[in-house]
Protein backbone atom coordinates (compact mmCIF):
# COMPACT_ATOMS: atom_id res chain seq x y z
CA UNK A 1 0.00 0.00 0.00
CA UNK A 2 1.35 3.19 -0.87
CA UNK A 3 1.42 6.52 1.58
CA UNK A 4 -1.39 8.40 0.97
CA UNK A 5 0.54 11.41 1.03
CA UNK A 6 -1.72 12.97 -1.61
CA UNK A 7 -4.70 13.50 0.79
CA UNK A 8 -2.30 14.98 4.10
CA UNK A 9 -2.92 18.04 2.96
CA UNK A 10 -6.74 17.62 3.75
CA UNK A 11 -6.73 15.37 6.48
CA UNK A 12 -3.72 17.93 7.98
CA UNK A 13 -6.50 21.07 7.49
CA UNK A 14 -7.69 22.36 10.23
CA UNK A 15 -6.61 19.33 13.01
CA UNK A 16 -6.16 20.64 16.69
CA UNK A 17 -3.12 18.53 17.33
CA UNK A 18 -0.83 19.91 14.28
CA UNK A 19 -2.65 23.46 15.82
CA UNK A 20 -1.40 22.92 19.01
CA UNK A 21 2.33 21.77 18.65
CA UNK A 22 3.00 23.39 15.14
CA UNK A 23 4.02 26.78 16.34
CA UNK A 24 6.17 28.67 14.23
CA UNK A 25 6.97 25.28 12.21
CA UNK A 26 8.60 25.44 8.64
CA UNK A 27 10.01 22.38 7.09
CA UNK A 28 10.66 20.93 3.96
CA UNK A 29 10.07 17.31 4.51
CA UNK A 30 10.60 14.19 1.91
CA UNK A 31 9.05 10.73 3.07
CA UNK A 32 9.98 8.14 0.88
CA UNK A 33 8.65 4.49 0.72
CA UNK A 34 11.19 2.96 -1.44
CA UNK A 35 9.87 3.82 -4.62
CA UNK A 36 8.54 7.08 -4.57
CA UNK A 37 9.15 10.25 -3.19
CA UNK A 38 7.07 12.92 -1.56
CA UNK A 39 7.94 16.39 -0.54
CA UNK A 40 5.61 17.77 2.38
CA UNK A 41 6.22 21.56 2.81
CA UNK A 42 5.32 23.06 5.76
CA UNK A 43 5.01 26.65 6.34
CA UNK A 44 4.37 28.13 9.65
CA UNK A 45 2.61 24.73 10.96
CA UNK A 46 0.22 24.39 8.04
CA UNK A 47 0.76 21.71 5.27
CA UNK A 48 1.11 24.20 2.17
CA UNK A 49 2.26 21.76 -0.46
CA UNK A 50 2.64 17.89 -0.77
CA UNK A 51 4.85 17.05 -4.17
CA UNK A 52 5.15 13.79 -5.71
CA UNK A 53 8.65 13.13 -6.97
CA UNK A 54 11.18 11.98 -8.56
CA UNK A 55 13.47 15.01 -8.10
CA UNK A 56 16.76 15.89 -8.74
CA UNK A 57 18.30 17.40 -5.88
CA UNK A 58 15.62 18.76 -3.32
CA UNK A 59 16.65 20.99 -0.83
CA UNK A 60 15.17 19.43 2.35
CA UNK A 61 14.98 20.11 5.93
CA UNK A 62 14.51 16.62 7.12
CA UNK A 63 13.89 13.21 5.27
CA UNK A 64 11.81 10.11 6.07
CA UNK A 65 11.72 6.79 4.47
CA UNK A 66 10.65 3.27 4.80
CA UNK A 67 10.19 0.22 2.99
CA UNK A 68 6.54 0.35 1.56
CA UNK A 69 5.54 -2.51 3.19
CA UNK A 70 6.94 -1.04 6.94
CA UNK A 71 4.13 1.64 5.95
CA UNK A 72 1.57 -0.41 5.00
CA UNK A 73 2.10 -1.69 8.86
CA UNK A 74 1.91 1.58 10.21
CA UNK A 75 -0.60 2.57 8.71
CA UNK A 76 -3.05 -0.20 9.90
CA UNK A 77 -6.00 1.11 12.41
CA UNK A 78 -4.43 -0.79 15.26
CA UNK A 79 -0.91 -1.32 14.21
CA UNK A 80 1.02 -4.11 15.83
CA UNK A 81 4.07 -3.33 18.15
CA UNK A 82 7.35 -2.30 16.60
CA UNK A 83 5.09 -0.63 14.14
CA UNK A 84 3.22 2.30 15.84
CA UNK A 85 5.02 5.07 16.03
CA UNK A 86 8.11 6.58 13.99
CA UNK A 87 10.51 5.95 16.72
CA UNK A 88 9.02 2.27 16.87
CA UNK A 89 10.55 2.17 13.07
CA UNK A 90 14.00 3.80 14.10
CA UNK A 91 14.60 1.77 16.90
CA UNK A 92 14.04 -1.75 14.89
CA UNK A 93 15.90 0.11 12.38
CA UNK A 94 12.97 0.22 9.56
CA UNK A 95 13.08 3.95 9.30
CA UNK A 96 16.08 6.06 7.91
CA UNK A 97 16.07 9.82 9.59
CA UNK A 98 18.32 12.73 8.00
CA UNK A 99 18.18 15.97 8.47
CA UNK A 100 18.01 18.40 11.14
CA UNK A 101 17.50 16.07 13.99
CA UNK A 102 16.91 19.64 16.84
CA UNK A 103 13.92 20.59 14.52
CA UNK A 104 12.95 17.52 14.29
CA UNK A 105 12.72 17.38 18.01
CA UNK A 106 11.62 20.76 18.55
CA UNK A 107 8.27 19.50 16.60
CA UNK A 108 8.47 15.83 17.06
CA UNK A 109 4.62 15.22 18.53
CA UNK A 110 3.68 17.19 15.38
CA UNK A 111 5.57 15.13 12.83
CA UNK A 112 4.53 12.29 14.84
CA UNK A 113 0.68 13.63 14.02
CA UNK A 114 1.18 14.22 10.88
CA UNK A 115 2.13 10.44 10.08
CA UNK A 116 -1.27 9.14 11.95
CA UNK A 117 -3.63 11.26 10.56
CA UNK A 118 -2.12 9.04 7.14
CA UNK A 119 -4.04 6.08 9.03
CA UNK A 120 -7.78 5.27 7.71
CA UNK A 121 -9.97 6.61 10.28
CA UNK A 122 -10.93 4.86 13.26
CA UNK A 123 -14.33 3.21 13.28
CA UNK B 1 -19.49 16.31 38.98
CA UNK B 2 -19.94 15.82 42.38
CA UNK B 3 -16.33 16.19 43.91
CA UNK B 4 -14.43 12.75 45.36
CA UNK B 5 -10.80 12.91 47.75
CA UNK B 6 -9.04 10.32 46.63
CA UNK B 7 -7.37 8.27 49.61
CA UNK B 8 -3.48 9.73 48.68
CA UNK B 9 -2.19 11.37 51.25
CA UNK B 10 1.21 13.68 50.86
CA UNK B 11 3.31 15.09 52.75
CA UNK B 12 7.45 16.41 52.93
CA UNK B 13 10.27 14.99 54.07
CA UNK B 14 13.11 16.25 55.48
CA UNK B 15 16.26 14.13 55.02
CA UNK B 16 20.12 13.57 54.31
CA UNK B 17 19.99 11.84 50.64
CA UNK B 18 23.11 11.04 49.22
CA UNK B 19 24.84 13.44 51.89
CA UNK B 20 22.87 16.00 51.46
CA UNK B 21 20.09 18.23 52.69
CA UNK B 22 16.73 17.36 50.88
CA UNK B 23 12.91 18.19 50.48
CA UNK B 24 11.67 15.11 49.67
CA UNK B 25 7.91 14.92 48.35
CA UNK B 26 6.51 11.53 49.47
CA UNK B 27 2.78 10.08 48.97
CA UNK B 28 1.20 7.28 50.68
CA UNK B 29 -2.36 5.67 50.02
CA UNK B 30 -3.60 2.31 52.52
CA UNK B 31 -2.11 0.14 54.85
CA UNK B 32 0.08 -3.16 55.76
CA UNK B 33 2.69 -4.38 53.62
CA UNK B 34 4.51 -1.33 52.85
CA UNK B 35 4.70 -1.25 48.80
CA UNK B 36 7.37 1.64 47.74
CA UNK B 37 6.77 2.71 44.45
CA UNK B 38 9.77 4.24 41.87
CA UNK B 39 9.06 6.51 39.01
CA UNK B 40 10.15 6.67 35.38
CA UNK B 41 12.80 8.95 34.30
CA UNK B 42 11.88 12.66 33.92
CA UNK B 43 8.51 11.92 36.03
CA UNK B 44 6.97 11.76 39.49
CA UNK B 45 4.68 9.97 41.78
CA UNK B 46 1.82 11.12 39.84
CA UNK B 47 2.19 7.78 38.14
CA UNK B 48 1.11 5.58 40.23
CA UNK B 49 -1.89 7.23 40.59
CA UNK B 50 -4.08 4.05 39.81
CA UNK B 51 -2.28 1.72 41.97
CA UNK B 52 -2.83 4.21 45.17
CA UNK B 53 -6.64 4.41 44.24
CA UNK B 54 -6.92 0.62 44.16
CA UNK B 55 -9.40 -0.10 47.15
CA UNK B 56 -8.09 -4.02 46.83
CA UNK B 57 -4.41 -2.89 46.89
CA UNK B 58 -4.97 -0.49 49.70
CA UNK B 59 -6.70 -2.96 51.84
CA UNK B 60 -3.35 -5.31 52.17
CA UNK B 61 -0.58 -3.13 51.16
CA UNK B 62 0.92 0.41 52.18
CA UNK B 63 1.89 2.31 48.62
CA UNK B 64 4.30 5.06 49.19
CA UNK B 65 5.73 6.92 46.50
CA UNK B 66 8.70 9.29 46.59
CA UNK B 67 9.22 11.73 44.04
CA UNK B 68 13.03 11.21 43.21
CA UNK B 69 15.19 14.53 44.32
CA UNK B 70 14.71 17.32 40.91
CA UNK B 71 11.63 15.57 40.34
CA UNK B 72 7.98 16.17 40.90
CA UNK B 73 7.28 18.22 44.26
CA UNK B 74 11.05 17.71 45.72
CA UNK B 75 13.04 19.92 45.22
CA UNK B 76 17.06 20.18 43.64
CA UNK B 77 19.95 20.50 46.55
CA UNK B 78 20.50 23.45 47.31
CA UNK B 79 23.47 24.55 44.94
CA UNK B 80 21.78 23.09 41.82
CA UNK B 81 22.07 26.24 39.99
CA UNK B 82 25.40 25.59 39.15
CA UNK B 83 25.05 21.33 38.70
CA UNK B 84 24.21 19.30 35.71
CA UNK B 85 21.88 16.44 37.20
CA UNK B 86 23.28 13.36 36.56
CA UNK B 87 21.99 9.74 38.32
CA UNK B 88 24.24 6.80 38.96
CA UNK B 89 23.18 3.49 39.58
CA UNK B 90 25.21 3.78 43.17
CA UNK B 91 23.50 6.84 44.03
CA UNK B 92 19.98 5.47 42.76
CA UNK B 93 20.37 2.23 44.92
CA UNK B 94 21.60 4.41 48.20
CA UNK B 95 18.67 6.73 47.71
CA UNK B 96 15.82 4.38 47.55
CA UNK B 97 17.43 2.84 51.10
CA UNK B 98 18.11 6.20 52.60
CA UNK B 99 14.47 6.31 51.70
CA UNK B 100 13.41 3.14 53.41
CA UNK B 101 15.25 3.63 56.52
CA UNK B 102 14.35 7.65 56.84
CA UNK B 103 10.32 5.83 56.75
CA UNK B 104 11.45 2.78 58.84
CA UNK B 105 10.17 0.82 56.12
CA UNK B 106 10.43 -3.07 57.38
CA UNK B 107 11.20 -5.07 54.26
CA UNK B 108 8.87 -3.14 51.79
CA UNK B 109 7.95 -4.63 48.69
CA UNK B 110 9.81 -2.34 45.84
CA UNK B 111 8.30 -1.63 42.49
CA UNK B 112 9.93 0.24 40.15
CA UNK B 113 9.31 1.39 36.38
CA UNK B 114 11.85 1.83 33.41
CA UNK B 115 14.79 3.29 35.29
CA UNK B 116 12.70 2.44 38.16
CA UNK B 117 12.91 -0.91 36.51
CA UNK B 118 16.87 -1.01 35.89
CA UNK B 119 16.96 -0.43 39.60
CA UNK B 120 14.77 -3.20 40.85
CA UNK B 121 17.45 -5.39 39.28
CA UNK B 122 20.18 -3.66 40.88
CA UNK B 123 18.64 -4.20 44.21
CA UNK B 124 17.72 -7.41 43.41
CA UNK B 125 21.12 -8.07 43.00
CA UNK B 126 22.47 -6.30 46.14
CA UNK B 127 20.38 -5.57 48.55
CA UNK B 128 17.82 -8.35 48.38
CA UNK B 129 17.64 -9.44 52.37
CA UNK B 130 16.15 -6.10 52.71
CA UNK B 131 12.86 -6.06 50.49
CA UNK B 132 10.06 -8.38 50.72
CA UNK B 133 9.66 -8.80 47.30
CA UNK B 134 11.00 -7.00 44.17
CA UNK B 135 8.85 -6.01 40.85
CA UNK B 136 10.39 -4.74 37.57
CA UNK B 137 7.96 -2.48 35.46
CA UNK B 138 9.68 -2.71 32.03
CA UNK B 139 12.85 -3.75 33.30
CA UNK B 140 15.87 -4.47 30.80
CA UNK B 141 19.42 -5.47 31.99
CA UNK B 142 20.50 -2.79 29.17
CA UNK B 143 19.02 -0.54 26.45
CA UNK B 144 19.74 -0.43 22.69
CA UNK B 145 20.20 3.41 21.79
CA UNK B 146 18.29 4.44 19.04
CA UNK B 147 18.01 8.38 19.82
CA UNK B 148 20.02 11.05 20.96
CA UNK B 149 19.93 12.50 24.32
CA UNK B 150 21.31 15.95 23.35
CA UNK B 151 17.83 17.45 22.37
CA UNK B 152 16.27 16.18 25.99
CA UNK B 153 18.14 19.33 27.28
CA UNK B 154 18.92 22.89 24.96
CA UNK B 155 17.95 25.76 24.93
CA UNK B 156 16.69 25.66 21.38
CA UNK B 157 14.45 22.97 21.97
CA UNK B 158 11.56 22.85 24.72
CA UNK B 159 13.16 19.83 26.75
CA UNK B 160 9.08 18.84 28.30
CA UNK B 161 8.01 18.62 25.40
CA UNK B 162 10.36 17.16 23.25
CA UNK B 163 11.13 14.63 26.31
CA UNK B 164 7.13 13.60 26.10
CA UNK B 165 6.95 13.15 21.94
CA UNK B 166 9.96 11.05 22.43
CA UNK B 167 8.17 8.83 24.98
CA UNK B 168 4.87 9.05 23.16
CA UNK B 169 4.95 6.35 21.44
CA UNK B 170 6.32 3.83 24.32
CA UNK B 171 2.57 3.95 25.14
CA UNK B 172 0.06 1.24 23.81
CA UNK B 173 -1.99 2.76 20.92
CA UNK B 174 -4.70 1.18 23.25
CA UNK B 175 -4.30 2.85 25.72
CA UNK B 176 -6.69 5.99 26.71
CA UNK B 177 -6.12 9.11 25.73
CA UNK B 178 -6.77 10.71 28.47
CA UNK B 179 -4.28 8.48 30.48
CA UNK B 180 -1.67 8.89 27.91
CA UNK B 181 -1.87 13.00 28.24
CA UNK B 182 -1.58 12.64 31.96
CA UNK B 183 1.59 10.53 31.40
CA UNK B 184 2.61 13.25 29.16
CA UNK B 185 2.27 16.18 30.70
CA UNK B 186 4.07 14.88 33.64
CA UNK B 187 7.30 14.95 31.42
CA UNK B 188 6.59 18.26 29.81
CA UNK B 189 6.59 19.28 33.32
CA UNK B 190 10.14 18.21 34.14
CA UNK B 191 13.02 20.36 35.09
CA UNK B 192 15.17 21.42 32.42
CA UNK B 193 17.90 18.38 31.83
CA UNK B 194 16.28 15.99 34.62
CA UNK B 195 15.23 13.67 32.30
CA UNK B 196 18.26 13.64 30.06
CA UNK B 197 19.91 13.38 33.57
CA UNK B 198 17.93 9.93 34.81
CA UNK B 199 19.39 8.21 31.65
CA UNK B 200 23.14 8.73 32.48
CA UNK B 201 23.37 5.57 33.90
CA UNK B 202 20.10 3.83 32.03
CA UNK B 203 21.95 4.05 29.13
CA UNK B 204 25.84 4.20 29.37
CA UNK B 205 28.25 1.33 30.76
CA UNK B 206 27.65 2.32 34.44
CA UNK B 207 24.16 0.66 34.29
CA UNK B 208 24.38 -2.36 31.78
CA UNK B 209 24.17 -5.53 34.43
CA UNK B 210 23.85 -8.06 31.85
CA UNK B 211 26.45 -9.81 32.55
CA UNK B 212 26.19 -9.68 36.41
CA UNK B 213 22.26 -10.77 36.36
CA UNK B 214 23.01 -14.58 37.93
CA UNK B 215 24.36 -12.72 40.93
CA UNK B 216 20.59 -12.51 41.91
CA UNK B 217 19.37 -15.06 44.24
CA UNK B 218 15.31 -15.17 43.66
CA UNK B 219 15.19 -17.68 47.21
CA UNK B 220 16.18 -14.21 49.12
CA UNK B 221 14.08 -12.02 47.06
CA UNK B 222 11.04 -13.10 44.71
CA UNK B 223 11.28 -11.24 41.72
CA UNK B 224 8.63 -10.29 39.39
CA UNK B 225 8.99 -9.13 35.61
CA UNK B 226 6.10 -7.81 33.87
CA UNK B 227 6.29 -5.89 30.62
CA UNK B 228 4.06 -4.26 28.37
CA UNK B 229 4.04 -5.71 24.77
CA UNK B 230 4.02 -2.07 23.05
CA UNK B 231 7.28 -0.75 24.81
CA UNK B 232 10.18 -0.45 21.91
CA UNK B 233 12.79 0.74 24.63
CA UNK B 234 12.42 -2.09 26.75
CA UNK B 235 10.88 -4.74 24.50
CA UNK B 236 9.38 -8.09 26.35
CA UNK B 237 12.03 -9.34 24.39
CA UNK B 238 15.08 -7.48 26.39
CA UNK B 239 12.91 -8.38 29.37
CA UNK B 240 12.81 -12.00 28.26
CA UNK B 241 16.08 -12.45 27.96
CA UNK B 242 17.38 -10.78 31.56
CA UNK B 243 14.66 -13.35 32.84
CA UNK B 244 16.47 -16.28 31.79
CA UNK B 245 19.83 -15.30 33.39
CA UNK B 246 17.97 -15.16 36.84
CA UNK B 247 17.11 -18.56 38.22
CA UNK B 248 13.51 -18.65 39.62
CA UNK B 249 12.79 -14.86 37.74
CA UNK B 250 8.45 -14.49 37.10
CA UNK B 251 8.12 -13.05 33.76
CA UNK B 252 5.06 -11.95 31.99
CA UNK B 253 4.10 -9.99 29.04
CA UNK B 254 1.20 -7.38 29.18
CA UNK B 255 -0.76 -7.15 25.87
CA UNK B 256 -2.21 -3.70 25.27
CA UNK B 257 0.30 -1.83 27.53
CA UNK B 258 3.60 -0.33 26.67
CA UNK B 259 6.00 1.23 28.81
CA UNK B 260 3.92 3.45 31.24
CA UNK B 261 1.82 0.35 32.68
CA UNK B 262 0.55 1.88 35.40
CA UNK B 263 0.17 5.34 33.64
CA UNK B 264 -1.23 4.53 30.57
CA UNK B 265 -3.74 2.29 31.49
CA UNK B 266 -4.15 1.89 35.13
CA UNK B 267 -7.12 -0.24 34.94
CA UNK B 268 -5.85 -2.71 32.58
CA UNK B 269 -2.28 -2.42 34.84
CA UNK B 270 -4.26 -3.79 37.74
CA UNK B 271 -5.38 -6.46 36.46
CA UNK B 272 -2.22 -7.75 36.15
CA UNK B 273 -0.44 -6.06 38.94
CA UNK B 274 -3.33 -7.81 41.85
CA UNK B 275 -2.54 -11.55 41.55
CA UNK B 276 1.07 -10.49 41.83
CA UNK B 277 0.37 -8.76 44.83
CA UNK B 278 -1.81 -11.39 45.83
CA UNK B 279 1.10 -13.70 45.58
CA UNK B 280 3.03 -11.97 47.39
CA UNK B 281 1.32 -11.53 50.21
CA UNK B 282 0.46 -14.86 50.49
CA UNK B 283 3.65 -15.63 50.85
CA UNK B 284 4.33 -13.43 53.99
Amino acid sequence: MALPLETLKARASGDAHLARFGMDFDCALLVGDGETDWLVRIERGEVASVAKGPFIMPKTDLRLRAASDTWSKFLAPVPPPGYHDLLALRRYRRLQIEGDIRLMSAYLFYLKRLFALLRPPSA
Amino acid sequence: MNAMREPITGYYLNLAVLGRPHRLYIEEAGSGIPLLCLHTAGSDSRQYRGVMNDPEILRDFRVICFDMPWHGKSSPPEGWQTEEYRLTSAEYARMILEVCDALALERPVAMGCSIGGRIALVLAMQHAARFRAIVGLQSGASIDPYYELTWFHHPQVHGGEASAAYVSGLMSPTSPDADRWETLWHYMQSGPGIFKGDLYFYRGADGDIRDRLGAIDTTVCPLYLLTGEYDYSVSPEDTRQAAERIAGARFAVMPKLGHFPMSENPALFLTYLRPVLAEIRSRA
